[in-house]
């Protein structure tokens, strides 16, 4: 055994120098990046040379990933110019919200916060229901630049947060790659993930969501894990469980990280490539992961408890038994039972394993089938739409890298191989594990693009280096750490001389050299229109143009939260579908009765029968509620396809799922199936409460000449209940264009109104009455 | 002169002594004829009274009296009196608050500017300014209804003073008027209500005048403005408001429709959609945002002589809504700030502009001057409560800049004056702020130079050095090898050159070199050998190797030389020579590729 460190040793050496000798085949690997500057500096990182192209490679690769910060950063910005620093979407307004507390009732206050503002009546506790990294990461940050004097914003912060951590994404990147294959890689890597769709969609400027810094923790981790797989270091590893408590801390995505490294390591151990470094690394990393991971409140003890991360604990024993068997074989002879009996646990292993994963998977099945989950846009199934839209031409090149990554298999390989077949497998089941895939389909892009131009890039520098080479002695002086190289060169030159004359072949590498830069260049075209187009729309603020071009602002959202935060009491209680409860918490810093940290599904399906209910029946809920106001969001008049008449029928169905006797989706379909708000559409639906509060008034607008009075833009349609009385709601509000509309929600009337006459004691009506009842008692006698 | 002026406040003016009215006119003045002027077309009310006062005493005077009613007295945001003289000079004068014991309401002492003798006349000017007088009635209205205020005063000119003749003219701010009272029959024309002239109203005379009228006009009162004044030495002022609005007139009762607030002209027509805000005209960067975000609903207009913001809230301000909302921009300091050595001057108005006929409630006003500055003092141009000095920090501070805190309650657009802050401040301290950058990046770049200078390993690595010793030699073999390789090549064309030119002596020399040259060479790579094999490295079989098939390599370069020696002697036959030269080429290639493989391996 103690032989074997220095054996494993060496034969991970050489495994490195086959990738080396591998980029040897043609120009040095950086040649893609460094075209044109400096012909001499290539080699990749492994020759180690202390000697002056060293230093250029170092300058090259710093400016170069500094550029890549550069370009990631302000391709992020588009939202920013084009509206104004502002909080995104949904989600990012609670973790704004909620780092806004952090800063100014500091980190203590932030874990022990109880925010009675959310979920009315129930309430939430924020410190234990949330992956405060984002939070720490942001106000740590405020805090060291207001330690500096530097008085910048918490919301600056908080918008700038994404963008500058894609530039330590990249660099992460560039490492990870370096490690997988070699520098040159690494650098087209990190210019990839810079400014790749599939990323730049959760790191825009004002997406200040978990997602932006966790890919940084996932990829920086991955590296990590590589380093101490590759060194079996003690050092690497401590550093890798410290970005792994990172990660924890910043994203539910930690769970991938969890399994993909002990898979790794089974797959290593299946690949009969144990060794001491790998048994170093993933101990330490399993014992010390586990133990930061508990620390994080909101995961506390799920790591020892849930099936998703039992795969690591059984990889761990695994892993000793197969160690302790290695220690074994060294001292027993009888070398067919030791192999069968390793077959045998290997075998049982693998069934334990593979059944967590499938139980872990069927697990996260049958949640998709609950409606509250399906009914969340970014948890629909991925369309091949786009995975060409987020990741364009690596999505063709990466089976390229993945392919040359497995022909040059080592350790690190196999992580990266694994890590691309999971990625590709949830990314296929979610949108949202688009981002994933991103950073490993970015790596094995490169691998490809970095292989490619080293093949085809080198015989151009042939073509003109070797008179340099004959005549001048001093430009190899010059470039003395290089002539690794140039050997190569030199040998093709020489023996391949014949194939070179024939002509042809220098023409069809310039064209593919020419080809690989037009894609590159494409690439780099749509990664612009795509983020610019797509992933830049703060959906806060809506934006119209005119056909002169010029552009409205429709502030719609903003005008009715700023009215709510101005113009209600304070503790107001506002009910509205859950998509908008962090918006009101954040805007319009309002309680709200559900919100988009969807976990109390009950309560949101008494939303949505409130919603779906008859105005009577509503009144009643909303009561029982203390709702003051409703809000909804009402897209007629504009056009705005994203409202709640639209997602209305998620609210049928959330509501239906747990008060199946009360509502039925089938209500709301007219006999033929169709969902329609015009005259034809069912009774039910004309005479909900979100109908009504939609339409009230609705009917007397006319918005063209060309269309009746009450024509719904959205749905192209005229409405069928124009005439809409509200005997329990309100107006309270409603925006300019329309679009978020607010009632309020009447107080019982002082003294029950009557709907039959009131009892008069007046003489002559005495006499009708009596008049009435012998009426009456006749009609009963007959 | 007799007049008791108690300099006030210390002492309640109950426990005073009580001394008659007629003490007070004993200085004998009189307002002989007084027009008085009540606008009440906004939602402020403006009385202004022109007031021709003649002394009947025996003594020249050197100040008189105005008196502001009880009612009104705590509303009055403004007063102020100035002398009409008959070349249309007005000069302002100045006022002293006492009291006069006995009597209701505010007094203010007016020192003329010159003595008025006995039997003199004078025309004098009082202008008053209330805020939040008119009170909405009904206090609650729909959308459809017309706000409707009431306003109570006085008939007549509140003064310590007998007044032989005066009239009374309102303006109102629309025709429609619900009532009014009718003392002395007045005369209704469309907005003016006239009353008057009344004759020989005694001193302190006050009869409730009474005017419910309809008032539409935005009723808007900024309950809290904060003003700060951001003084930098380098060029800028920066200006930030922080604006608390609220619609003071009726409250909006029962629901906001939009439909029709869109649709109908006059729905919600006392309602505030925007208003204008003028700004300086050097203002430059202008925002105007709030908590959440920029209020994309503004336009700004760059005048001549201003900058206009039309600010429009989020959302239409009805009765007893509110907003609040941050306004802020850059001046030049060269217009503000004015200097003589060490010795600055601030110039700047104390509150500015927001909206015409503006009511601010509290108003608190911070000047931030720069880091340094010292023996501070403030000439303002009323009077304005001094709150303690705090400290600020921004951008590269250390020791805090200085802020002036004040605040104020009630004003009124005729508060829009120039306040002045002397202050010193030493020049060099200008240094500070890059100096502090300068030295920052100093700081940074020495340290990455140490540590990449020093090692800071705590464990050597012996197999690293080793390797990285080895992977230095093995380049160094690499270079000579491709020398050598390169010699091989030359020589070649030293032969082709003499298969043409028959020169002997030129493939001597070529010859010659090559020889010397190799030999150097291959010393060079066998010392390098050497210390390969003194490494330890198995590299230094491989470069033995390489050398043995060198040497074959060169033996079959030689060879072809002597095979062209031949063919130009004559000795060999064309066919043969190419048939030899292909031979030996071939040869020569395949010892060459695996030369280079043996390279690739190293």
């Amino acid at each position: 055994m103690a032989e074997h460190h220095p054996v494993s040793d060496s034969k991970h050496k050489s495994s490195l120098n086959s990738g080396a000798s591998y980029s040897g085949n043609g120009r040095s690997s950086t040649a893609v990046a460094e075209r044109g500057s400096n012909a001499g500096a290539g080699g990749g990182g492994l020759s180690g040379g202390l000697s002056q192209p060293a230093g250029w490679q170092s300058l090259l690769s710093f400016t170069i990933l500094f550029l890549a910060w550069l370009a990631g950063f302000s391709s992020r910005l588009f939202a920013v110019i084009r509206f104004e620093s502002i909080i995104h979407e949904f989600d990012p307004w609670f973790n704004y919200r909620s780092t806004h507390h952090l800063t100014t009732n500091g980190f203590y206050e932030f874990l022990n916060w109880f925010d009675e503002r959310a979920w009315y009546p129930l309430g939430r506790i924020v410190g234990g229901t949330v992956y405060p990294g984002l939070m720490v990461t942001a106000g740590l940050i405020h805090y060291v630049l207001n330690l500096l004097h530097i008085t910048v914003h918490i919301r600056d912060v908080c918008v700038f947060l994404a963008p500058v951590f894609s530039g330590l994404t990249s660099i992460s990147t560039f490492l990870l790659t370096k490690e997988l294959w070699n520098q040159g890689a690494g650098l087209l890597a990190a210019c990839f993930i810079a400014i790749v769709p599939g990323y730049i969609s959760r790191s825009v400027a004002g997406s200040f969501d978990n997602e932006g810094i966790a890919i940084f923790a996932l990829q920086f981790t991955y590296y990590l894990w590589v380093k101490s797989v590759k060194t079996g270091s003690v050092f690497w590893t401590i550093g890798c469980c410290l970005s792994y408590f990172y990660m924890v801390s910043a994203w539910g995505g930690y769970v991938f990280i969890i399994n993909l490294i002990p898979l790794h390591v089974f797959v290593l151990l299946l690949m009969q490539r144990f060794s001491r470094r790998v048994y170093i690394a993933y101990s330490t990393f399993y014992i010390i992961g586990l133990v930061l991971s508990m620390q994080i409140p909101f995961v506390g003890f799920q790591p020892i408890r849930t099936s998703e991360h039992m795969a690591a604990a059984g990889v761990f024993v695994l892993l000793q038994v197969y160690a302790f068997l290695q220690y074994l074989k060294d001292r027993l002879t009888r070398q067919e039972f030791q192999t069968l009996f390793f077959l045998g646990v290997s075998v049982a292993a693998g069934v334990v394993f593979l059944s967590v994963i499938y139980l872990t998977y069927t697990g996260c099945y049958a949640k998709i089938h609950i409606p509250i989950i399906a009914s969340v846009s970014e948890h629909q199934p991925t369309t091949w739409v786009s995975f060409f839209f987020d990741l364009h031409i690596l999505v063709c090149t990466f089976p390229a890298g993945l392919w040359f990554c497995i022909k040059n298999i080592n350790d690190e390989r196999v992580f990266v191989a694994l890590y691309a077949i999971s990625a590709v497998y949830f990314a296929g089941v979610m949108v949202r594990l688009m981002l994933t895939l991103t950073p490993v389909v970015c790596m094995l892009s490169a691998v490809a693009f970095s292989s490619v131009f080293e093949h085809y890039l080198g015989d151009d520098m042939k073509r003109q280096s070797p008179p340099a080479e004959d005549s001048s002695d001093e430009d190899d002086r010059k470039n003395a750490g290089n002539l690794y190289d140039k050997a190569g060169k030199v040998r093709k030159h020489v023996s391949e001389q014949e194939k070179a004359e024939e002509g042809l072949g220098p023409n069809i590498k310039s064209i593919v050299t020419m080809l690989m830069l037009m894609l590159l260049m494409m690439f780099a075209v749509h990664c612009t229109w795509v983020t610019s187009n797509a992933y830049s729309s703060p959906s806060v603020v809506l934006a119209s143009y005119n056909h002169d071009g010029s552009r409205n602002i429709l502030d719609d959202f903003r005008e009715a939260y700023y009215w709510l935060r101005q113009n209600t009491d304070e503790h107001a209680r506002v009910m509205s579908w859950w998509d908008y409860g962090y918006q009101i918490a954040g805007m319009a810093n309002r309680t709200t009765l559900v919100d988009n940290n969807t976990w109390n599904n009950s309560h949101i399906a008494l939303v949505g029968k409130a919603m779906s209910s008859n105005e009577t029946a509503a009144y009643e809920i909303m009561r029982s509620l203390d709702v003051d106001y409703v809000l909804i969001i009402f897209g007629g008049v504009i056009g705005y396809s994203g409202d709640d008449i639209n997602k209305f029928l998620w609210m049928v169905r959330i509501a239906e799922g747990e008060h199946p006797r009360d509502i039925r989706e089938s209500d709301y379909f007219t006999p033929q199936g169709e969902f329609r708000v015009d005259k034809a559409g069912s009774p039910t639906l004309l005479n909900c409460l979100m109908y009504k509060m939609s339409y009230y008034r609705f009917g007397e607008m006319q918005l063209d000449f060309r269309t009746p009075p009450g024509f719904d833009r959205t749905r192209n349609a005229e409405i069928g209940n124009k005439d809409i009385k509200l005997k329990h709601l309100e107006e309270a509000f409603t925006s300019e264009h329309w679009l978020v509309r607010i009632y309020k929600v009447k107080k019982l009337e002082n003294r029950d109104r009557v709907e039959h006459k009131l009892r008069s004691t007046d003489a002559t009506k005495q006499k009708y009455t009596t008049k009435k009842v012998s009426w009456d008692f006749k009609h009963w006698t007959v | 002169l007799n007049v008791v002026v108690v300099i006030v406040f210390l002492l309640g003016s109950d426990s005073l002594p009580t001394l008659g009215a007629s003490e007070v006119s004993a200085d004998g003045l009189v307002n002989e004829e007084v027009k008085r002027t009540v606008d009440l077309s906004t939602h402020l009310a403006k009385i202004t009274a022109e007031i021709v006062l003649s002394n009947q005493g025996h003594s020249a005077v050197q100040s008189f009296m105005l008196a502001v009613e009880a009612d009104l007295a705590p509303h009055l945001a403004y007063i102020g009196a100035s002398v009409k003289g008959d070349e249309e000079e007005d000069g302002t004068l100045e006022l002293q608050q006492t009291t006069i014991p006995g009597q209701s309401g505010q007094f203010y002492k007016v020192q003329l500017p010159s003595t008025l003798a006995a039997g003199a006349q004078l025309k004098a000017k009082v202008e008053m300014t209330f805020s939040h007088v008119l009170k909405p009635f009904p206090t609650q209205i729909t959308q459809a209804e017309r706000q409707l205020v009431v306003f109570q005063g006085n008939h007549y000119l509140y003064s310590p003073y007998p007044t032989r003749s005066q009239t009374t003219r309102v303006r109102l701010a629309s025709k429609t008027v619900e009532s009014y009272t009718k003392l002395g029959n007045p005369s209704k024309n469309d907005e003016i209500v006239e009353y008057g002239p009344f004759r020989d109203v005694a001193p302190f005379s006050e009869d409730t005048m009474k005017i419910h009228y309809e008032n539409n006009t935005p009723f808007l009162t900024i309950s809290s403005i904060t003003r700060t004044i951001e003084v930098s030495h380098w060029g800028n002022i920066a200006v930030e408001e922080t604006i608390d609005l609220r619609h003071t007139g009726a409250v909006l009762k029962g629901p906001f429709s939009r439909y029709d607030y869109q649709r109908q002209s006059d729905s919600g027509i006392s309602s505030v959609k925007s208003f204008k805000t003028i700004l300086p005209a050097s203002a430059q960067d202008v925002y105007y945002r709030d908590e959440i975000g920029n209020i994309s609903t503004s336009h700004l207009q760059v005048l001549d002589d201003s900058v206009e913001v039309e600010v429009r809230p989020r959302f239409p301000l009805f009765g007893g809504w509110k907003t609040h909302y941050m306004i802020g921009y850059n001046l030049p300091s060269y217009e503000y700030l004015y200097t003589l050595g060490d010795q600055y001057a601030l110039k700047m108005r104390l509150v500015d502009h927001v909206y015409d006929d503006q009511v601010i409630d509290s108003l608190t006003v911070k000047i931030i001057l720069p880091e340094g500055a010292r023996n501070i003092h403030v000439d303002t141009p009323y009077r304005i409560d001094r709150m303690p000095n705090q400290l600020h920090y921004t951008y590269l501070d250390t020791f805090g800049r200085p802020v002036l805190v004040a605040t104020k309650n009630n004003l009124v657009e005729h508060h829009i004056q120039d306040v002045v802050v002397h202050y010193n401040f030493n020049k060099i301290l200008m240094l500070q702020e890059p100096l502090l950058v300068v030295g920052a990046f100093y700081i940074l770049f020495f340290t990455v130079i140490i540590y990449v200078r020093l090692d800071f390993a705590i464990t050597k690595d012996p197999a690293a050095e080793v390797r990285m010793k080895v992977a230095s030699i093995t380049e160094q073999v690499l270079t000579l090898v491709n020398k050598r390789l390169g010699l091989y090549r030359h020589m070649d064309e030293v032969v082709n050159r003499y298969k043409q030119s028959r020169d002997t002596g030129a493939l001597n020399s070529g010859r010659k070199t090559l020889e010397a040259d190799h030999r150097t060479l291959t010393n060079e790579i066998s010392s390098l050998q050497a210390r390969l094999k003194a490494e330890g490295s198995d590299l230094a079989d491989k470069v033995g190797e390489v050398q043995k098939l060198d040497g074959q390599v060169k033996e079959l370069v030689c060879r072809s030389c002597q095979e062209a020696e031949r063919l130009v002697a004559g000795k060999v036959k064309k066919e043969a020579y190419i048939e030899s030269e292909k031979t030996l080429t071939s040869k020569r290639q395949e010892l060459v590729s695996r030369i280079d493989s043996l390279l690739d391996a190293l």
